[in-house]
């Protein structure tokens, strides 16, 4: 119990002490930059390709996905450059040497940023609802905040396992950049899966998001957790095995890290 | 003059060997248009879709690599130089500022080019579209239209790069916004009519409608209306790059502050 108690400490301390040191976009100039113009231009940009492409009544797809796919900005390149930026401002080799519990460590990197994507996607839904009208009247809003929520959580652990890379690369944000954009292409955000070659839809439905996504759209059109309940658990399986396989990567690379004297090669 | 030449071939010269090692900008001109023509060509290329659609699905890409590459370049090179302690050294140095931002400049809109290489590939490749009714001439006059227009951008927000820091993540954040005024992936027309107002200052607008006239026989071409729209915006955009220049180089020396990081 004592031993537990002071591992929440741990993981408390650790998880305050990356927001106030490691978010960089924690000014109000940053946070409208990152937090507010890009999504919703990202919104905007895609509804208006949709609407061009599909006509007016597809809008809302087009809004919804794009919306949910925000929250990815938080739980790939939060998460990424939380652990990146350890290794630019020379913190990484104390964290390394320190004795905590690397788990609670680990995952203390992610709940911050867990919290700013639910926030920036709910940002991005309220943009929906206002510019495109999305009716939310037959919604199961509950449902639709289950699937933030999981969203959010699942993307975080597509960013944990990418994150961990940083640990031996100089320009991990690089990384962030090509796995967020390719989730636009590889989710089902703006055109339906079925509609990639058949060994692409595979890897689709090995990604966080595909599911969610899809399930959202359902919890928006008024579905019940019986209809969708095998889209979510999926999801949520996919964002555990993913945050799973980021911890043995992140052990693993620590140790390479610690044999080649890498974290400070920066 | 050849002194100034010269450093502004220097100046381009060492920002592109420093493009070719940095993973970030490979990105910039081949990842990301590449994503965004594939997305463009799915939403754009259905079954019966139109020919102007899909002219927007094989051309969308590469413009918006394009006007990323020759948008943001300029700022981020202004914040490495920050970074690496060089920004102050650049100031004082007796060649003009905008002689070196020049070169910087000429060597984003080089490499915003190859954007267009890996769009049209897999348009091709891909997706098997074409641009069948492509009126060649207007094109290429077009297009070096638009060359000119995002160069007098880049030239006038890169000193906003030096003065202010939060000018590069503000930009950052508002470059769908631009993407989206400029038309690159679908005609301005579609947006309400006091975006369309906000897209008429904006040079590259006028570049791109001319771009995409010039692959379609269908619609209104009045070259020569948007061509000089285009010019005389990228004019006027230079005009206000030297005011900024002066204004720069007085208050980086006033206020003491362009190495802070």
């Amino acid at each position: 119990m004592k031993r537990l108690a002071a591992e929440a400490g741990v993981f408390a301390r650790s998880t305050y002490l990356q927001y106030v040191a490691l978010f960089q976009w924690a000014t109000i100039r940053g946070y409208i930059a990152y937090k507010v113009l890009l999504p919703v231009t990202q919104i905007l940009f895609f509804v208006e390709l949709g609407v061009y492409g599909t006509g007016r009544q597809n809008a809302l797809y087009f809004a919804l996905g794009n919306a949910l796919q925000v929250t990815a900005q938080a739980g790939l390149y939060g998460v990424i450059s939380t652990v990146g930026n350890e290794r630019q401002f020379g913190t990484l080799p104390m964290l390394l040497a320190s004795p905590a519990n690397r788990l609670v460590t680990f995952l203390s990197r992610a709940i911050v940023n867990v919290l700013d994507g639910i926030v920036t996607v709910l940002f991005g839904l309220a943009v929906t609802v206002l510019i495109f009208g999305l009716d939310l009247h037959h919604a199961n809003l509950w449902l639709l905040g289950l699937c933030v929520l999981l969203i959010s959580l699942t993307t975080a652990g597509l960013g944990l396992l990418f994150g961990s890379l940083a640990l031996i690369m100089r320009d991990a944000i690089t990384i962030a950049n090509v796995v967020y954009y390719l989730l636009l292409v590889l989710c089902g955000i703006n055109f339906p899966i079925s509609r990639l070659p058949g060994a692409v839809q595979v890897i689709s439905y090995g990604l966080p998001l595909t599911r969610g996504v899809e399930a959202a759209r359902q919890a928006a059109e008024g579905a019940s957790i019986t209809q969708i309940g095998g889209l979510l658990a999926g999801e949520l399986l996919v964002g555990v095995l993913y945050a799973m396989c980021g911890y043995a990567l992140f052990r693993w690379l620590e140790a390479y890290a610690r044999r080649g004297g890498l974290q400070d090669a920066y | 003059m050849i002194t100034l030449v010269r450093a502004a071939y220097s100046a381009f010269y060492m920002s592109m060997r420093l493009r070719v090692v940095s993973p970030f900008a490979v990105l910039a001109w081949l990842f990301f248009p590449l994503i965004f023509a594939v997305v463009g060509l799915y939403v754009l290329a259905r079954p019966g879709t139109a020919g102007p659609q899909l002219v927007y699905g094989v051309l969308g890409g590469g413009l918006v690599g394009f006007f990323g590459v020759a948008y943001l370049d300029g700022g981020l090179s202004i914040q490495n130089e920050r970074w690496n302690g060089t920004l102050e050294q650049i100031f004082a140095v007796p060649t003009p500022l905008w002689v070196i931002l020049l070169g910087k400049v000429c060597g984003s809109i080089l490499w915003g080019m190859l954007s267009f290489v890996p769009t049209i590939a897999i348009a091709y490749f891909g997706f098997h579209a074409l641009v069948p009714h492509l009126d060649a001439g207007r094109f290429a006059i077009s297009f070096g239209v638009l060359t000119l227009s995002m160069l007098a951008i880049a030239l006038a927000l890169t000193p906003l790069y030096a003065l202010w820091r939060w000018a590069l993540p503000m930009f950052n954040g508002f470059e769908f916004g631009f993407c989206i005024l400029c038309g690159f992936m679908f005609p301005v027309t579609v947006l309400p009519v006091w975006a369309q107002g906000v897209a008429g200052v904006l040079a590259p607008t006028w570049a791109t409608r001319a771009l995409y006239a010039s692959t379609t026989n269908d619609g209104s071409h009045d070259f020569g209306a948007w061509w000089l729209a285009a010019i005389g915006l990228s004019v006027l955009y230079i005009f206000g790059a030297l005011f900024l220049y002066r204004l720069i180089d007085r208050r980086a020396r006033m206020s003491g502050e362009l190495a802070l990081a």
